[in-house]
């Protein structure tokens, strides 16, 4: 019965209390900020697919994020395509991004593979400003419908809302079963060691494009509900800063974990905000988070370790009899 | 197409070549930190930024004569670097075995240190002086654009600044790492830190005089780069450091000749960019002689392939 109980209290915070709470606020900065918030929870847990899992450190995540807005925004206002159809199509797109970014740069190790991405990310970012045909350059696309999909009219603060948090959850059950499957052991193997995993007949380059397809996938996703839900797009939104952010957001949570990455996101979102009143300090704020984080605690404010104690404890007989009665092995 | 190939088109070039001495002098520095941490210093970016102001500062309160501006600048680079060592580099030597040494984790601790680092000195740096573009006073700025004709070019005197600059920081640079102890031992620390250790090599001294030599160089490029183009602004450290770090990584990331080299070739096909495709597409050609460079020449195109890429 306790294994329920994480699961529960997440559900229940997400649906019932902070909907309630925000409606009683009754405002809609408090609303927007929990949308931006899950967003970001989004995008931090996709990263936290490739760089705490997988091991991949990526500079040019935004990118993929930027790509699911403009795709989104694109198919909603020239051709006309229903929300619940342009949130799928976004992540495709971004998925199918990533996997011909994957393709050249996944035999690339360590830092090579960061710039490499840093490169990349850079050259979607320049496109999208100077291809005005396309993406009307640095004016961005305006008057993206809100979230409408198949008739359901969810363009209120309170629909939007649920959906977000719908997909978020969804997004947090997905991440959570890979990273903790055999899949997700095979990922952490090559993590710790790729030459090693190689040795023991993992497929390494083929494992580090599918988890890079699914992490994009899910920046794909977020940038579509990004561009529904502000109505706006712009390339400047999806910059390399952008990209250190949610990398920042993964570090401060603690790489490799995926309580960590809702955490680093919720603080690193929230927190500024609440700076607000001494100043547009957001960025500042985030460099030196992340700097005291990688100086005093190196494993993140909830590391992997921690997390997946916490998911033995919740899964502890299944961890332990599932072992024993079925033969360990890569499946 | 080929009536594009006039005097203009040279001009052009010309220009090209300046800018890829600009990434030159930033590159020179960046390779230099480098070779001997075999760590990238995403800071570096902000110290040419810091050169730029520590120039401007320097100009406002002092006012001093160019000689004295260029050594206040370069005293403010080192001091700068020796900061950015301490802060974000020294704390994750504590190890010393060989594994920890060439770990990725502490690798990629570095970079996630230093590039923490560069947000904080960018974002402050903005907070004090605002985000907007600060003009050079004119006494100083106008010195660099007496327009200089050689033939039917014109190259002004601030590009003949950056051709004598690159020439002596290289010479002064390769004159350092071959004649002298300090040299000796940065490139004892280069090629095996640990050795280096067990024959008697203060390798935390080393570590810092490179840190030292590194940014010195590079704050006088800011300082350079700024009075050249007239105008500095907090961010000014990105663009050129990404270059010199495409530069590094194509000639061979412990090349300093060949990331040279690779500067100048980049800066003469931005210029080219430009002229056939715009402005901003050329921002587009750097990254993609990185990814170029990355995939087909994993060890650069003057490197020795040293390890795993």
């Amino acid at each position: 019965m306790r294994g329920a109980l994480a699961p529960l209290a997440v559900a229940a915070a997400l649906f019932a209390i902070l909907p309630m709470g925000l409606s009683m606020a009754g405002s809609g900065y408090l609303f927007r900020l929990a949308d931006v918030t899950l967003i970001f929870c989004i995008l931090s847990l996709s990263m936290q697919l490739i760089t705490g899992v997988a091991g991949l450190l990526t500079l040019g995540h935004a990118a993929f994020y930027g790509i699911g807005a403009y795709a989104a925004a694109i198919l909603s206002t020239r051709l006309g395509f229903d929300a619940g159809l342009t949130i799928p199509a976004a992540g495709l797109v971004s998925a199918l991004f990533g996997v011909l970014i994957a393709l050249p740069t996944m035999r690339l190790v360590s830092i090579y593979f960061a710039v490499a991405t840093l490169g990349l990310g850079e050259m979607i970012y320049v496109t999208l400003l100077n291809w005005v045909s396309f993406t009307r350059g640095p004016l961005g696309i305006g008057d993206i419908p809100p979230l409408r999909p198949f008739g359901f009219d969810l363009s209120s603060p309170l629909g939007s809302y649920f959906l977000l948090a719908a997909l978020a959850a969804l997004c947090l059950l997905v991440v959570h079963r890979i990273a903790h499957s055999y899949y997700g052991n095979a990922l952490r193997a090559l993590r710790e060691d790729d030459q090693c995993a190689d040795a023991m007949g993992l497929p390494v380059v083929r494992l580090k494009i599918e988890v890079f397809a699914i992490a994009t996938f899910l920046a794909g996703i977020a940038g579509a509900l990004w561009a529904h839900t502000t109505g706006y797009v712009n390339p400047a939104d999806f910059r390399f800063a952008e990209s250190i952010l949610i990398l920042a957001m993964v570090v401060v949570g603690g790489l490799g974990s995926i309580p960590g990455a809702i955490v680093g996101a919720a603080l690193l979102i929230l927190l500024p905000e609440a700076l607000r009143a001494i100043g547009e300090v957001r960025i500042l704020a985030v460099g030196l988070i992340m700097f005291l984080c990688i100086l005093f605690l190196p494993k993140g404010l909830f590391g992997e370790v921690a997390a997946l104690d916490l998911v033995r404890r919740q899964f502890g007989a299944a961890w332990r009899g599932g072992s024993a009665a079925r033969p360990l092995g890569w499946r | 197409m080929f009536d594009r190939f006039d005097i203009f088109f040279v001009q052009q070039l010309v220009n090209g070549f300046s800018v890829g001495l600009v990434y030159a002098l930033v590159a020179i520095g960046f390779t230099l930190i480098f070779g001997v941490l075999n760590v990238v210093n995403f800071a570096h970016g902000e110290i040419y930024m810091i050169g730029a102001y520590a120039g401007l500062l320097a100009i406002l309160v002092l006012a001093p004569p160019w000689v004295a501006l260029l050594l206040l600048v370069l005293a403010a680079g080192i001091a700068a670097g020796i900061a950015l060592e301490r802060a974000a580099f020294k704390p994750f030597r504590r190890f010393r075995d060989e594994a920890s040494l060439k770990s990725k984790a502490m690798r990629e601790s570095t970079l996630l240190s230093s590039l923490a680092i560069s947000i904080v000195v960018r974002e402050s740096v903005e907070k004090i002086f605002g985000a907007d573009m600060q003009a050079i006073p004119r006494a100083y700025a106008d010195a660099m654009q007496e327009p200089i004709s050689l033939g039917e070019l014109a190259v002004a005197s601030g590009q003949i600044a950056i051709l004598a600059a690159a020439v002596v920081m290289f010479a002064t640079l390769q004159w350092i790492l071959k004649r002298t102890d300090i040299g000796l031992s940065i490139r004892a620390v280069a090629a095996n830190p640990l050795g280096a250790q067990y024959v008697g090599v203060h390798v935390d001294r080393t570590v810092i005089a490179t840190f030292a030599i590194g940014s010195g160089m590079g704050a006088v490029a800011g300082l350079l780069i700024g009075l050249y183009q007239g105008t500095i602004f907090p961010a000014m450290g990105f663009a050129p450091g990404v270059k010199a770090f495409v530069a590094m990584v194509m000639g061979g990331l412990n090349s300093i000749p060949g990331a040279v080299l690779c500067a100048i070739v980049l800066g003469l096909a931005e210029a080219v960019a430009t002229e056939f495709f715009g402005q901003g597409w050329a921002d587009l050609v750097a990254y993609v002689f990185l990814v170029l460079t990355l995939v087909f020449f994993p060890t650069g195109l003057f490197g020795a392939g040293r390890e795993r890429v």
